[in-house]
């Protein structure tokens, strides 16, 4: 019986590299042995209705599960790292301490991954992509049934001309 | 003769230190790579900021002095192994303290943080139980849940294969929810 950790979702969809193939599959996996012998499987649930011992376990790992997330969502204050970095740094040797990169690590703030920096604005970059695909999706559909509707256009004229006026004259007024 | 034998002296001495700094100038790189996944971890395990304060000092001060000042093969495996070894001593000596105010606190007296759910206590608790786990589960909890790290690296980090990671942190989860489940028993 596995709990999801936050974040964690049971199927992982990251790219489509080999490697990102090897995930899906691994995901589904895991999805559908999770639907089966997971909490959510009626048959686990049907014996946590009768088994107070499995379910003092099942309460117990929920418990951890929770105070592992209030210890993780407890943010440190932003000036730790630069005053760790500076303690850290007295206790080195003086050459290293009058460098220029010590003196950068003085004044260091945590920076946020690229990951995290774009987490917020997520949905935003989605919905552009999804218009920007719609766009190009509907202008290559809306060229694509013009030039048809031109080449059939020409054919239909060509042929008119050809049973009004002969064949050589609607060649010569199509050649070009 | 003397001039010159003093001269050669400041010459190599100057040159020695140049030396000592570039050696050692790995030792900044480090700080400012992990530095900040290092901070988080130590908070995550302590909860204050003295003492983060006071383990991240320790560690940067064992790799200073490691084998004369040796770089280790893999840093980041050598800091967070040193961090999380300073941060539990550190919690461990905490939990003897406030056994120690607890059995002074007369019986009838209950900390209000007891009563209700208190999401600090849930934490300090959970630190607590975290320190009495035998070493090789309590790294796997430290690394992968406090510090986040895909158990790949975990793996790697304490010589094991994640698989073997993987069924260390389901034991260690078991173990704390009975830790967890007795304490609210007793």
């Amino acid at each position: 019986m596995r709990l999801l950790k936050h974040g964690e979702t049971a199927c992982s969809c990251k790219g489509d590299s080999p490697l990102g193939w090897g995930r899906k599959i691994r995901g589904r996996l895991v999805d559908s042995a999770h639907r089966r012998f997971g909490l959510a499987a009626p048959w686990v649930q049907r014996h946590l209705a009768n088994c107070p011992k499995c379910r003092q376990r099942l309460a117990g790992v929920v418990k951890v599960d929770l105070a592992l997330s209030v210890i993780k969502s407890q943010p440190h204050r932003l000036d730790l790292l630069m005053r760790a970095n500076t303690a850290a740094i007295r206790m080195l040797s003086h050459q290293l301490r009058q460098t220029e990169a010590a003196d950068r690590l003085k004044e260091a703030e945590p920076q946020p991954s690229l990951a995290q920096r774009c987490a917020g604005q997520q949905n935003a970059i989605v919905n552009v992509a999804a218009c920007l695909a719609v766009l190009m999706l509907t202008k290559a559909g809306i060229f694509t049934s013009l030039d048809k509707a031109r080449t059939h256009g020409d054919a239909a004229l060509k042929q008119y001309y050809t049973d009004r006026a002969g064949e050589d004259l609607a060649g010569e007024v199509f050649k070009s | 003769m003397f001039d010159r034998a003093i001269k050669y002296d400041l010459l190599w001495d100057g040159s020695a230190a140049e030396a000592v700094q570039e050696s050692q100038r790995w030792i900044l790189t480090a700080m400012n790579r992990y530095g900040h996944e290092l901070v988080t971890l130590l908070w995550r395990i302590l909860g204050n900021e003295q003492d983060v304060l006071d383990a991240y000092q320790t560690t940067f001060l064992h790799l200073a002095h490691l084998d004369g000042g040796r770089k280790p093969c893999w840093v980041k495996a050598y800091l967070f192994r040193t961090a999380s070894n300073a941060a539990i001593s550190m919690l461990r000596q905490r939990t003897v303290e406030r056994k120690t105010l607890s059995s002074i606190t007369p019986a009838g007296e209950v900390p209000a943080s007891e009563i209700d759910f208190d999401a600090g206590h849930l934490a300090e608790n959970l630190r607590s139980h975290i320190a009495q786990l035998p070493e090789h589960l309590r790294n796997v909890i430290l690394l992968r849940d406090l510090g986040e790290l895909p158990y790949a690296e975990v793996a790697r980090i304490m010589g094991v294969s994640a698989g073997t990671a993987r069924v260390y942190r389901c034991k260690a989860v078991q173990m704390l929810a009975m830790w967890v489940n007795d304490e609210e028993n007793r």
